[in-house]
């Protein structure tokens, strides 16, 4: 067993009394991030800058304690979910933007600064960072690359990983590695491309260098109602016919729309079956051009009403109703459970009917707000968690969504990650082979896999023999590690 | 040198399987235009993937065509313009799908169209020791387990060979102009660039810009109005982007933050560099000439691989070595694929 009150006295004496949680209350605060997940942690750690990161995880090494990286703590999927003993190294005191390079297109921020803290910083030199999930104004900057986080503004420009130059990433034996390169080119693998969206797997985040994209000089949005889910639905494969990518295009149904017009007061169309938003932008002649095509392809399938945001005050207050849906569906019930699957986009308004009859048939409410454009759907199941037997009906529909989206030729998560929540979909997702490909690549970061151990891989998923001997011929020692099951008491 | 000409995804992953049995080192082939990017690799035999050459499937309303590796890019073109769409990359119409993947170069026009790597959302490949594996999914968002298709992106052929790759495709777009100005050189380059909105392409030669413009008819006016209003230019009908250097033997590409790209060109006779993001061109006809360019180019924190003749990736620090060399023991355990040929080895 690991020794908790060793380990703690050494990271005090850098980090300070106050860097450092190891009270039952505040371990307690941080067994679960935003999932539905609850584990345990043995202590917690919130350095400051790099050398205090580095220190944390020689203490850990030293100690053989298992390293749970935590960003803001607002994933959904049981990333940031601490196991047993583990230490959670917390990087929400690192919040500094290191430097800003407009002519190089790029930003060095540190991991623990919100994604719009730098996209307000940003705004005075006419660039942006893109990905703007919808927890933004407190996901940090670490937590997005670590989930390869999406958002609306994903459909055109790419989720984090298109927007992620380099990352400075701690390896689990305290060496700082810059994966990827600030210029267009590095040497070697594409190592950033695997860093991004490794949940905290690999090592930890230490600062992030973000490519800036120039805010573009005219922006649309738009509000389309509809009477039937099908006809939205449509919509969004008709718009794409007609060669248009706008840079948003979000769907609500009209059970979101009730809860988030009465939240919000955005004007949204409670009577509507379903709404889409749709943002445009770039030049001003390009911009009159794609609302055009919006327009007609809308047309085609009996759009109601379509309202275009006259300033930016309309503008925010039609987005403020996307992006606080969330919050909103807290008047349906006091809790919910999010699903993140992707669909092809052709398949949206079957699987839609899909979802519908499974919450039906468990009788559960359901309600969709997802990124439309991109097949991402996110159905909320809203429910009373004290009510008996009401959690494993959620559990079984969502199960059944899953099932149902992978059917359709889909993708087990869009943008939320997999974490605990769903690593043991991931069978239904990939062969064995594959999943010792993906272990492969996880162990040449990690070789102890002591790095938030549990996450992502099924238990059993390992590198395997003919890649331990490989490994044995590149000179490093080929551990047998003993496959590790979720223990007794995580709650999931 | 022996040939392997397999005509199925199973072959190759036998293929290989048999030749990490044996210890017989393999190059992996596509197109052949390509084949100066890494560094010269001696092999015992090459394997072709031009036979795995059916484009498997392709909805326009998906934006996302899958090709077997072997696809001709000429062919894949012609198959999405019917759908009003392409695969934004600059290669030949004789490259293979997989070749450029493998090659991972970005297209000159990606500050419109993004980067390659972003454009691959699933791989079928088979290891060095010819185990099948697939990454990714045919959807164009995806965060399920680890993305070991962008490993393979830009891995030449040492990690897997690529049997068939998902892309995500784009709409082609409504007009297209290319504009050559009658003066050349980075800072009018520079100045075009951060003047003139939307610009897809500023590619800055000694004697003359080109850009690119497309997008919707008005908003291609609208640019080229601006573009006059700086420099004096002339619509150019030819291929956009034309061939590089032509004539040289040996051309580099290199890559450094565009604000160091005067510093690395300085005193450079000929170059073709690309505005906004740090890569360029540069002709070389005398080895020590290639040897003080990349000298100065990885002061410049930069990168400079030759990508036409001899002259290989040079030297450049590698991040995380030893997690790279684990990556390849564990993709490639007999080490028989282009040994050599990548950045470690």
């Amino acid at each position: 067993m690991p020794d908790l009150q060793i380990a703690r006295a050494e990271l005090e004496e850098v980090l300070g009394p106050d860097g450092v949680i190891a009270d039952p209350l505040g371990l307690r605060l941080y067994a679960r991030d935003a999932s539905m997940v609850e584990g345990a942690a043995g202590l917690i750690a919130f350095p400051t800058d790099v050398s205090q990161v580095v220190t944390c995880l020689q203490v850990a090494a030293r100690h053989g304690l298992d390293v749970v990286p935590r960003g803001s703590g607002t994933g959904l999927a049981g990333g940031a979910t601490p196991i047993g003993d583990a230490l959670v190294i917390v990087t929400s005191k690192m919040t500094r933007i290191l430097e800003v390079r407009p002519e190089d297109r790029l930003a060095w921020v540190e991991p623990g600064l919100f994604n719009l803290d730098l996209s307000a910083a940003l705004l005075p030199t006419g660039f942006a960072f893109a990905p703007d999930p919808s927890s933004q104004q407190v996901s940090s900057i670490g937590g997005n690359v670590s989930t390869n986080a999406g958002g609306p503004h994903c459909l055109a420009l790419g989720v984090t990983s298109a927007h992620i130059r380099a990352v400075d990433l701690a390896l689990p034996d305290g060496r700082i590695e810059r994966v990827g390169s600030e210029g267009p080119a590095a040497s070697g693998y594409d190592l950033r491309g695997v860093v991004v969206g490794s949940e905290g797997t690999l090592g930890v985040v230490t600062a992030v260098c973000v490519r800036l994209t120039p805010i573009p000089p005219t922006v649309r949005t738009m509000l389309l109602d509809f009477d039937t889910v099908e006809d939205c639905a449509e919509t969004v494969s008709a718009i794409i016919a007609r060669g248009v990518v706008p840079s948003a295009l979000e769907m609500m149904d009209r059970g979101i729309v009730q809860a988030v017009e009465r939240f919000a007061h955005a004007g949204y169309p409670t009577e509507a079956a379903a709404v889409l938003l749709v943002e445009v932008d770039g030049l001003a002649e390009g911009v009159e051009a794609q609302s055009a095509e919006i327009e007609a392809a809308a047309r085609e399938h009996e759009v109601g009403t379509i309202r275009i945001a006259t300033d930016e005050i309309e503008r925010q207050l039609l987005w403020k109703g996307r992006k606080s849906a969330f919050g909103a569906i807290a008047q349906i019930a006091p809790h919910y459970h999010l699903h993140d699957t992707v669909v092809p986009r052709t398949k949206l308004a079957e699987i839609l009917t899909g979802i519908y009859a499974i919450a039906a048939r468990h009788h559960l409410i359901v309600t969709n707000v997802f990124h439309a454009g991109d097949g991402n759907l996110h159905p909320l199941f809203s429910f009373d968690r004290r009510v008996p037997g009401t959690l494993e009906r959620v559990l079984a529909a969502a199960d059944e969504v899953v099932r149902l989206s992978l059917d359709a030729g889909g993708a087990l998560s869009g943008e939320h990650g997999i974490g605990l929540e769903k690593r043991d979909f991931m069978s239904l997702a990939f062969s064995a082979d594959d999943l010792a490909a993906q272990a492969c690549v996880r162990e040449a970061f990690d070789p102890a896999g002591r790095m938030n151990p549990q996450k992502v891989l099924p238990s059993g998923a390992r590198c395997g023999e003919f890649a331990a001997a490989a490994l044995a011929r590149a000179g490093d020692r080929a551990e047998e590690l003993p496959a590790k099951e979720l223990p007794e008491g995580t709650w999931i | 040198m022996d040939l392997i000409h397999p005509h199925s995804a199973d072959a190759v992953a036998t293929a290989l399987s048999e030749a990490s049995r044996d210890g017989a080192r393999v190059l992996l082939v596509g197109g052949r235009t390509q084949m100066g990017r890494g560094n010269p690799a001696e092999v015992d035999a090459e394997l072709w993937t031009t036979l795995l050459d059916r484009v498997i499937a392709y909805e326009p309303d998906e934006m996302i065509a899958v090709a077997e590796a072997g696809v001709r890019v000429g062919e894949l073109r012609r198959v999405l313009a019917e759908g009003g769409q392409e695969w934004p990359v600059d290669a030949d119409d004789e490259a293979t799908v997989g070749g450029v993947v493998a090659a991972g170069a970005d297209s000159v026009r990606q500050l419109g169209v993004g980067l390659l790597r972003d454009t691959v959302v699933e791989v079928e490949a088979a290891t060095g020791d010819g185990r099948r594996i697939r990454s990714g999914a045919r959807v164009v968002k995806n965060v399920t387990g680890f993305d070991l298709h962008r490993l393979l992106t830009g891995s030449l052929g040492t990690l897997a060979c690529l049997t068939q790759i998902a892309v995500k495709v784009r709409p082609l777009p409504r007009a297209t102009c290319t504009l050559v100005t009658t003066e050349g050189g980075l800072e009018l380059g520079r100045r075009l660039l951060d003047e003139v909105q939307g610009l897809v392409s500023v590619l800055a030669e000694p004697d003359h810009v080109r850009l690119r413009l497309e997008g919707w008819p008005r908003e291609v006016e609208a640019q080229t109005a601006a573009v006059k209003a700086i420099a004096a230019a002339e619509v150019d009908d030819g291929p956009f982007p034309p061939p590089v250097f032509p004539q040289a033997a040996v051309v580099v590409e290199a890559g450094v933050v565009p604000s160091k790209l005067p510093d690395l060109l300085d005193g450079a006779g000929g170059f073709r560099a690309l505005m906004g993001v740090g890569t360029a061109w540069v002709p070389f006809d005398d080895p020590d000439g290639l040897t003080l360019f990349r000298a100065r180019a990885t002061d410049l924190g930069g990168v400079a691989p030759a990508v036409r003749g001899p002259g290989g990736l040079g030297e450049a620090p590698v991040a995380a070595v030893d997690v790279q060399r684990r990556v390849k023991a564990a993709f490639d355990p007999a080490g028989i694929l282009a040994p050599g040929r990548g950045w470690t080895t």
